[in-house]
């Protein structure tokens, strides 16, 4: 049976999409069981104790959650200029992924502030703190946006428009919140080359392992959506033909 | 005279579930009147409001083009917004403004300034001379739809696209509209009109077509004789109507799942149960 | 630019006849300074003026949040909204049009709440009235940028009462943020710096320029 191409956004339905979901898996597979371990056999440190190995989570979960909402734009952007479906699935998957990463890394900082900080020090208003949680509400926003607004195709559209925004909004926001707000409280481990003996081949694992889960998840929800959007558009699926 | 040509190359509107047009061809060359006649939901008024350079075709070719003798310069869906006007099912005017001042308004969004004279002109050539100072919101339906009328010609466009214009009023009143537009159409703006009207149709237009859940089903032009007359135009809507039930006794198949106007009904959840878009035999 | 001052002169004609926006944004806010007359008793002087600035921008926000809500619903009635979609060239000039209306309604309602406010609080603001003025008229600038785009998306949605402030507040806690720092500083007495209103007119000029390029598609169908 031959089903007419008409569907401009799925003329090629991207035959490497599912290779690179696998190739990724595997990748992931690989890279969990080195994190647990690597995470495990870091030593304690001195002050914080067992708290301070949130460190080799909670940083780089900031990778999914501001990458995500950078592919959310881009593929937002680029849905206005071609008007091809493909782009909007891609930006809500980057949506998606991109508020679990911010949700975690918005439950595992206040864990470790509590920790580190004393008793009620949960949170601070501090620049990347406020940051975030503005960030966790630009996707909330951008998910209810979808949601609420009536047509798929507007929808769309108006996703489109508001992740734009949105990726302007939060640099903006970060200018003016440091500007306004002053003294930083988040640590900056990095920069300042804090990381004791051993705590450097753990948090580097982390951040390789954390960031191939978001290509994972992205890849594999974007998949899954182009795979749910052509059964709709009535073109069967490959091995059923 | 109008120098607007329209012509389209597979275009088709669908999105997610909703598949409005499944892809089409058409020319309406310059100067020439169209009635598009089809049941409810057949993808008339998305048609339209892509003539109208509301809408951009998710799939295939929409070209406007001005033809200057033997030249033609394609329009940007931006200047093609300037050369139609379009009347819809609502009538667009703000209930707050007066008829004049609906017409002043639109006039200025397509960048024209019509004198008092030009403006009593318009008004009483659709029979509004006496409403002109009267609040739209007060006024009844048929009053209304005319100065609606008025307000898709202000800007003298090439091409007036009009959805179901005469729904909602009764004989007299659509009498009465069909004569203005035909006069409108004498003076040279032609007609795209949208209608389940045969008669209407046979009245206003150089050529039908026929939609069909999202596709092109027929087409007849005022040279054809009688195949051109509301008769034969009714006989072919009721054919179409009966393929339908046919094909809905026949199973609740696959194929009978196109059903763009219910495909509307939409659940934000993901439950995607229309199959839109399945290829039709011999279609 | 003629398109945008034929709806600027459609919107402020309309809202003369009909008065439901200015009304409704008057009465709220004059309803929240009273609350707050009364949820906030007798301070000290030191205190009021030091929380004055942040209390009125409050107002401000929600105020500017109920006229917003309404600018495109409006256009439903008749389906106006598709008149202005119909404009030919740049929708840009629509979206300007439209926030310039708003930007006149807002404007007005926000000085006779500023007038109510030092009125109500014993408070005198007659000697910073200029410098409060350019403060309030660039945060507006940003205000009714983001939400012109904003609310003409939320207009044709459902809980759209929700869904407009979920959507704005995230991108004016900036212009909150900068604008309470001007007016307490302006207030305060000292005299307006080009620091000072630099943020302003940086979120000003991105929200504006946004919402002129991006307004083509909210039209679109």
């Amino acid at each position: 049976m031959t089903t007419r191409a008409t569907m401009g956004s799925d003329a090629k339905p991207g035959a490497a999409l599912p290779g690179a979901v696998a190739l990724l898996g595997w990748i992931l597979a690989l890279l969990a069981p080195i994190y647990a371990w690597t995470v495990w056999k870091a030593p304690l440190d001195d002050v914080q104790g067992v708290m301070q190995k949130i460190l080799y989570v909670h940083p780089p979960l900031a990778y999914g959650a501001y990458l995500g909402f950078v592919v959310t734009a881009i593929a937002g952007g680029l849905f206005l200029w071609r008007g091809r479906e493909r782009d909007d699935l891609l930006a809500i998957a980057a949506a998606e992924v991109g508020t679990i990463f911010c949700t975690l890394m918005l439950v595992t900082g206040p864990i470790w502030a509590r920790g580190a900080w004393g008793p009620g020090n949960w949170w601070v208003w501090d620049a990347r703190l406020t940051l975030t949680l503005l960030l966790w509400f630009v996707y909330l926003a951008y998910l209810l946006l979808r949601s609420f607004t009536e047509g798929d195709e507007r929808a769309a559209r108006f996703a489109s428009i508001y992740g734009i925004v949105g990726v302007v909004l939060i640099p903006l926001n970060y200018w003016i919140i440091d500007l306004v707000g002053g003294r930083a409280q988040h640590p900056e481990n990095i920069e300042r080359g804090s990381l004791g003996p051993g705590m450097g081949l753990p948090f580097v694992v982390g951040n390789l392992t954390l960031f191939f889960a978001f290509a994972y998840l992205l890849l594999l929800r974007w998949h899954t959506a182009i795979e749910e959007a052509g059964r709709v558009n009535g073109e069967e699926p490959k091995d059923a033909a | 005279m109008s120098r607007l040509r329209l012509a389209g190359t597979g275009v088709a509107k669908r999105f997610g579930r909703v598949a409005a047009l499944a892809g089409i061809d058409f020319e309406i060359e310059p100067g020439e009147s169209v009635a598009i006649l089809g049941a409810n939901g057949a993808g008339k008024s998305t048609w339209l409001r892509i003539l109208a350079g509301l809408a951009k075709p998710s799939d295939g070719r929409f070209v406007a083009e001005l033809a200057e003798g033997s030249a033609r310069t394609a329009l940007s869906r931006e200047q093609l917004r300037g050369r139609v006007g379009y009347v819809g099912h609502a009538t667009l005017l703000s209930g707050e403004l007066t008829a004049r001042e609906n017409l002043v308004f639109a006039a200025r969004l397509h960048g024209r300034r019509p004198s008092r004279a030009e403006q009593d002109a318009l008004l009483a050539e659709l029979g509004l001379a006496e409403l002109a100072d009267r609040r739209v919101s007060t006024l009844s339906r048929g009053t209304a739809q005319r100065v609606s009328i008025a307000r898709g010609v202000v800007h003298e466009p090439d091409v007036l696209l009009l959805d179901e214009p005469f729904t909602g009023l009764d004989e007299v009143a659509a009498a009465r509209l069909s004569r203005q537009l035909s006069r409108l159409r004498a003076r040279g703006c032609s007609l795209v009109v949208i209608t389940h009207d045969p008669q209407r149709a046979v009245e206003l237009a150089d050529r039908a077509l026929l939609l069909h859940r999202g596709r092109l089903r027929g087409a007849t032009r005022r040279s054809e004789g009688e195949a051109f007359g509301a008769p034969a135009l009714r006989d072919a809507l009721v054919r179409l109507a009966r393929e339908d039930e046919a094909n809905a006794e026949a199973g609740a198949g696959r194929g009978a799942g196109e059903r763009d106007g219910a495909g509307r009904e939409r659940d934000t959840n993901g439950d995607r149960g229309e199959r839109a878009g399945t290829p039709e035999r011999g279609a | 630019m003629n398109v945008a001052l034929a709806l600027l002169w459609k919107d402020l004609l309309c809202e003369w006849r009909s008065r439901d926006r200015l009304v409704a944004m008057i009465v709220f806010s004059i309803l929240v300074v009273v609350v707050f007359q009364f949820a906030w008793p007798a301070a000290p002087k030191e205190q009021t003026e030091a929380l004055a600035p942040g209390v009125l921008w409050v107002i401000y926000l929600f105020a500017a949040l109920l006229g917003l809500g309404r600018t495109f619903t409006l256009e439903l009635e008749n389906d106006a909204l598709t008149a202005l979609a119909l404009a030919p060239g740049t929708r840009g000039f629509i979206f300007l049009g439209k926030a310039a209306a708003s930007f006149v309604l807002i404007a007005a309602v926000q000085a006779m709440t500023a007038f109510v406010f030092a009125l109500f609080f014993r408070l005198d603001w007659l000697d910073a009235a200029g410098g409060l003025a350019l403060v309030v008229a660039l945060a507006d600038v940003a205000i009714v940028s983001v939400g012109t785009l904003f609310s003409a998306m939320s207009a044709r949605s459902r809980f759209r009462e929700v869904l407009l402030p979920v959507l704005l507040i995230p991108s004016l806690i900036p212009v909150l943020a900068s604008a309470v720092r001007a007016t307490a500083a302006t207030l305060g007495g000292e005299a307006l710096t080009l620091a000072a209103l630099q943020p302003l007119v940086v979120i000003a000029g991105i929200y504006a320029i946004l919402g002129f390029l991006l307004f083509d598609p909210v039209l679109d169908e």
